[in-house]
Parts: C-alpha cells; sequence; structure tokens
C-alpha cells in the first residue's frame, strides 16, 4: 500500500503543480513509513514541506493555503498525534463552507495512519475514526488495499470538500498486489462487497478487512463481506441490501465499542430493517480501553472472535 | 511627520479614514442601542478600537487578504466592505452572506478579501501563513493580514502561526489589537511579556503603536507594512486600544472595568484622531460635525430598512455542509422539514 499511495501522490503532483504537501519529516526523510519517498527530491522543497513540530499548524496552514488556490495534502505523522489539531479540523475545515455559506471551501485531503498492529502502544495505534465520522462537513476513507488506496485517494483529491484519509499502517506493506499504471477512481460513498454469500452479513473496512476475509475463506462461511471503504458517507444502500439479504450481521473494527462505527451501522440496519433480522447484530471491535503494549494482540480482533460472533448470530433463534 | 502627510497627498486617505471611523462607531451604537431594544441578538462592540485599524488598513491594498476577529468592523467598512453585508450579518437574515449561520459580529465578505471569523480566538492565524504561503507560491500580489487581541497570545495557535510565518518567511503582518482585556483577563495576567516584544523570539520586526490614534498608528506602520510587502517575512504590530465598553452584549464590564474609556472624553480614539486631523488641517471641526451627521443619517435608515428582510428560509438549515447533501443531510432535512 505504500508504495501505491508514494505512485499515487507523485502522479497527482506531476499533474497539478497545486499539489503541496506539508508535514513532519515527509521530506528528506520521505516520511516516518516512507509514503512519501523520494517527493521532495524530485517536486522541491516548497511543494513537500518539512514542517517544524506542530500539527495544529500543519492543519491550520493547510486550510489556509486550500482558501487561496491550492491542493494541499497534509501529514499527520501518527493519528493519535492529531488531537492538538482537532479544533482546527472541527471548528475551521469541516465548517467552513458552512460558516460562509458557501463562498469559502477547503478542499484538501488529510492523510494519516492509524490502527495498531505494529507494537506502537498507547501512542501510535489508535483508531480514531469515529471522532471525524462524527463531524459534518468532513468526508472520511480508509482503504483496506494497494488498488483501492490509489482509486480512493484519487477521488479524494477530485473533492471539493476537506477529505480524512485514513491509512491502516499495519497493511503499509502487506496484501501485495497489482496496481495499474493509469489513473483510475473509486467513487467515494461506495463500499465493495468482497466476498458474497446468504447467512450472514460482515460489515467491516480498513485494517479488519484481510483478518475478516481469512476467517471467511478458512472457515468457508456463507457470508457476505462488506468493505465500507468510505466512512463517512456510509455507503447506506450497501449495508442495508447486504442486511436485509442475510437478516444476519456481525460488523468489525479495531476501534472501541463504545459510539464505534458498530454502533451507527447497527442503528442504521435496525431504523431502516428490523423486520428481516433474525439476530441481533453483534459487534467484534476493540476494547474499551487504552491500546496496550505488550498485549496488542489480545487488544486487536482475531479470527476466533470473528467467528464466534458469527457463529452466536447464525445459532440465534 | 504629519506635515509630510498632507503634503504627500495623503489628506484624501485620512479624510477617508476617519470617516470610515466615524460611520463604524455610529454604527456599533446604533447595534447596541437595538440589541437592547431586542432586535438584535448579540454584538461584540468594536468602539475605541477603530483608530487601531484604520491606521493600518490605510496602507492596504485590494488585493491584501484579511484574516480579521470579531472586533474588525471598522477596518471592513474602512476598505469598502457596503455596510449592508455587515447588518445584514448583525440580523442574520435571508440577505446574509453566511445565511444567518453565525453569531453576530463574525462577519465575511469573501468578494473584499474578508475571511470568515470564527469563535475560537487565534484559529485564523494558522491559516493566515497558510494563505501567504500560497500567494507567494502562486505568485500572486498582496499580503496577508491577521488580526487578534491580547488574550489571543496565549493560545497555542499564535505560537504555532508565529513561529511558522517566520521560519518561511512569509508575507504575513500578525496585528494584535491590545484593548487591554480578554473578556475580564487584563493583559499583565495573561502574559509577563508586552505583547509586541514576542516578536524577537520568533524572529520578526515588532513594534508597539499608540492605537487610539488613527495618524500615529498610520505612520509608524508604514514601515512595516512596505517591510512585508518587499519580501522581508513577517511582523507583529501592537496596538493598544483600550476598551470603551463590554466584551459583548453579554456580560456585564463594570465587575472588572473601573477604568473605562468614556466616549467623548479626550481619551476616545474617535475625538484623539479628530483633533490630529484638524491641527494637521486636514479636517475643520465643521466638517467632522457633518461626517458624523451625514453618517448617523445613512446608518438609521439602512439599519431600519434591512431590518425587515426575513429569516433565511428552512431549506439553508442543510446547505453547504458538503458540496452535495449526503444521503444523511436529505434524510434529516425531509424529517424536519419535509419532502421537496
Amino acid at each position: 500500500m505504500v508504495q501505491s499511495l508514494n505512485r499515487t501522490l507523485d502522479m497527482k503532483m506531476g499533474e497539478d503543480s497545486n499539489i503541496i504537501l506539508l508535514g513532519e519529516d515527509i521530506g528528506k526523510d520521505g516520511g516516518v513509513f516512507r509514503v512519501t519517498e523520494g517527493l521532495q527530491a524530485k517536486y522541491g522543497e516548497d511543494r513537500v514541506i518539512d514542517t517544524p513540530l506542530v500539527e495544529l499548524g500543519i492543519v491550520g496552514m493547510a486550510i489556509g493555503m486550500s482558501m487561496n488556490g491550492l491542493k494541499p495534502i497534509p501529514e499527520i505523522q501518527f493519528q493519535d498525534f492529531i488531537f492538538t489539531a482537532f479544533d482546527q479540523i472541527v471548528n475551521q475545515m469541516a465548517k467552513m463552507r458552512y460558516r460562509s455559506g458557501g463562498t469559502i471551501t477547503v478542499p484538501l485531503v488529510l492523510r494519516t495512519p492509524y490502527g495498531g498492529g505494529i507494537r506502537g502502544g498507547l501512542y501510535h495505534s489508535q483508531s480514531g475514526e469515529s471522532y471525524f465520522v462524527h463531524t459534518s462537513g468532513l468526508k472520511v476513507v480508509t482503504p483496506s488495499n494497494p488498488y483501492d488506496a490509489k482509486g480512493l485517494l484519487s477521488s479524494s483529491l477530485d473533492s471539493k470538500d476537506p477529505v480524512i484519509f485514513l491509512e491502516p499502517k499495519r497493511l503499509y506493506r502487506s496484501g501485495k498486489m497489482e496496481v495499474p499504471d493509469e489513473d483510475y477512481r473509486i467513487p467515494l460513498g461506495k463500499a465493495k462487497l468482497l466476498h458474497e454469500g446468504d447467512s450472514v452479513s460482515i460489515i467491516t473496512y480498513g485494517s479488519m478487512v484481510p483478518a475478516v476475509l481469512k476467517t471467511v475463506t478458512d472457515n468457508s462461511l456463507d457470508a457476505d463481506v462488506l468493505d465500507l471503504r468510505t466512512l463517512s458517507p456510509m455507503d447506506r444502500d450497501s449495508i442495508i441490501a447486504s442486511a436485509r439479504k442475510t437478516g444476519r450481521v456481525v460488523i468489525v473494527h479495531e476501534a472501541p465499542r463504545t459510539l464505534g462505527m458498530g454502533a451507527e451501522i447497527s442503528a442504521l440496519i435496525s431504523e431502516s430493517s428490523i423486520e428481516y433480522l433474525y439476530a441481533p447484530i453483534l459487534r467484534v471491535t476493540g476494547p474499551d480501553v487504552p491500546f496496550p503494549y505488550r498485549l496488542e494482540d489480545l487488544y486487536l480482533p482475531n479470527s476466533s472472535r470473528i467467528l464466534s460472533a458469527v457463529n452466536r448470530v447464525l445459532q440465534f433463534r | 511627520m504629519s506635515e509630510e502627510i498632507v503634503e504627500h497627498g495623503d489628506k484624501e486617505r485620512m479624510i477617508r479614514g476617519f470617516g470610515a471611523m466615524v460611520l463604524a462607531r455610529t454604527l456599533n451604537n446604533k447595534i447596541m442601542t437595538a440589541q437592547r431594544q431586542g432586535r438584535v441578538g448579540f454584538f461584540t462592540p468594536t468602539s475605541g478600537q477603530e483608530a487601531a485599524q484604520i491606521g493600518l488598513s490605510m496602507h492596504l491594498r485590494k488585493e491584501d487578504i484579511i484574516y480579521q476577529y470579531y472586533r474588525d468592523m471598522p477596518m471592513m467598512l474602512h476598505m469598502g466592505v457596503p455596510v449592508d453585508i455587515i447588518i445584514n450579518q448583525i440580523y442574520g437574515n435571508s440577505m446574509d452572506i453566511a445565511k444567518g449561520r453565525q453569531m453576530p459580529s463574525h462577519l465575511l465578505a469573501r468578494d473584499y478579501n474578508f475571511m470568515s471569523v470564527p469563535s475560537p480566538v487565534a484559529t485564523n492565524l494558522p491559516l493566515a501563513v497558510g494563505t501567504a504561503y500560497a500567494n507567494r507560491y502562486l505568485k500572486k500580489d498582496g499580503i496577508v493580514v491577521a488580526s487578534f487581541g491580547d488574550g489571543s497570545s496565549s493560545t497555542p495557535d499564535f505560537h504555532a502561526a508565529m513561529n511558522l510565518a517566520a521560519v518561511y518567511n512569509l508575507p504575513v503582518i500578525f496585528f494584535c489589537e491590545n484593548n487591554g482585556l480578554a473578556i475580564s483577563l487584563p493583559t499583565e495576567k495573561q502574559t509577563k511579556v508586552e505583547i509586541w516584544k514576542k516578536a524577537e523570539a520568533y524572529g520578526m520586526p515588532g513594534i508597539l503603536v499608540n492605537g487610539s490614534d488613527m495618524v500615529d498608528t498610520y505612520e509608524k506602520t508604514r514601515e512595516m507594512v512596505e517591510y512585508v510587502r518587499s519580501g522581508k517575512g513577517p511582523v507583529l504590530i501592537e496596538a493598544r486600544c483600550p476598551r470603551m465598553g463590554p466584551h459583548s452584549t453579554s456580560d456585564d464590564p463594570t465587575k472588572y472595568l473601573t477604568d473605562i474609556v468614556k466616549e467623548g472624553s479626550d481619551r476616545d480614539p474617535l475625538i484623539i484622531s479628530q483633533k490630529r486631523l484638524v491641527e494637521m488641517g486636514v479636517i475643520t471641526e465643521q466638517i467632522a460635525s457633518k461626517i458624523r451627521e451625514d453618517s448617523q443619517n445613512f446608518i438609521t435608515s439602512k439599519f431600519d430598512e434591512l431590518e425587515k428582510i426575513p429569516p433565511p428560509s428552512p431549506e439553508t438549515l442543510f446547505e453547504d455542509v458538503y458540496e452535495e447533501p449526503t444521503w444523511i443531510i436529505d434524510e434529516e432535512r425531509g424529517e424536519i422539514i419535509g419532502r421537496n
């Protein structure tokens, strides 16, 4: 995925000189995960800006750039460090179009790695997607493979609205696949059905997608696996269609359960389709505790927990 | 110096500046009265800060971009923003650019290069830095002004913006309108160091001006504006302009403000500036009186006329969140006001 993101950024920067990258250690160092490797050497220090250590400044500057003709792509080194910029995101970025009556817009793509799986402990592992999904005015996107990463990043750059582009860092260097050289788009707001079945719907996204798919194939489950790809706005139609087809739903994500995406998806299905359901909607998520260092594997949802939830909804009567 | 101003053809500019000061004060007083009458919801008075703002904005050009804060109505009027735009925002009516979404005082006029005002103080300062970066990168003319009050100097946004602007050597004027109080907290309890002196720590020039005197502010800020315009980098200007009233219509300043500058007293910037201009021979007392009278009539009729404009339509609640409304917003609109 790192390579796909890097090549997409390279391609887009080559096409549009108004695209500016800014963030900590993204230039000479190429980013701590190497997503921006080689781009400063190619496009110069004016377009790939190594910034001081100030997240609110990175985001605030990016907003100001986008209001004046540029297309900035700020990077926050770890999503865990985004919170000092939260005011800028929630009160400036997300509200600018609304509070200016549509006369000022903030087209930008904020990239940030999120989630666990790298032994990063409390502050290099969090999944904070709900904070952003809860804020109207933002779009929230997360790819689960290199192909989608390119198509979603391209669509995010087309967007006239600010996009929070969450990169599951656990998948940065796994899941090799062919990524076409040519330009293509994956529309925002569209989920993808990765596996089809009639007995149960497993709804997931980002870093949990490979684990869910492996659970389904290893256990020959007759399951729909829906990868949301965009968390805000969610693909309501695909969620409802799958839930109505199978009548049994499990939602899987890494973020803590309380007010996570699972709660919203569950409410959406209940409100629209309760008469189609045969079983309660179950959530397999990270627990409501801070993200741990040594016990990371216990924290992250795994195949056995996913399978156990699937069995519970299948056997419910 | 003052004679020079007159000789250098600045007389017209001075008269226009003074005219804008008077217009802003008249409008301020009108809004304050209307708020007490229940015709306006809220306001943060701008009285006492006219001279500071206009002293600076006399150097500005229409291509300059201003990140104003919630007391900068005088500067907006001076830079040619129509009174209608301001009054419609104060009423939050259907003609308001922001469709009545923000509390009064949070002004906006993109067509005049005045950006939108957020309530969280100083959060516009990093944006000003980004806008200046874009200006330079895109080789556009114009500098960027970011204004704020003394309280903002304590925020992380102030620090971030000052540091970034200096690191990238960007054309930004940081303009601190120090009225001595952040709501109720006096400046000496806000910061141990005079605000203008902080410039040095970031690596930019800083000056202090008497913000109660339009002519003094104008003269002292000239060099700073030229410095920024010539591409040398950012500057910090602190203008002292003591408060003449409450922080907003929602508070009672008698609890914390004993030394209030009274309207019409010899500490009122309007009186100070008028005296200077009369001494300089730019205006006469008669002309000043005429300006005041004209402003009064103009504002009164505008204010009454625009009050008749209806509030924004219910649909506007759901507009401008995204370029296209999401299904969620469409659904909620349907629930609350019915389908189209």
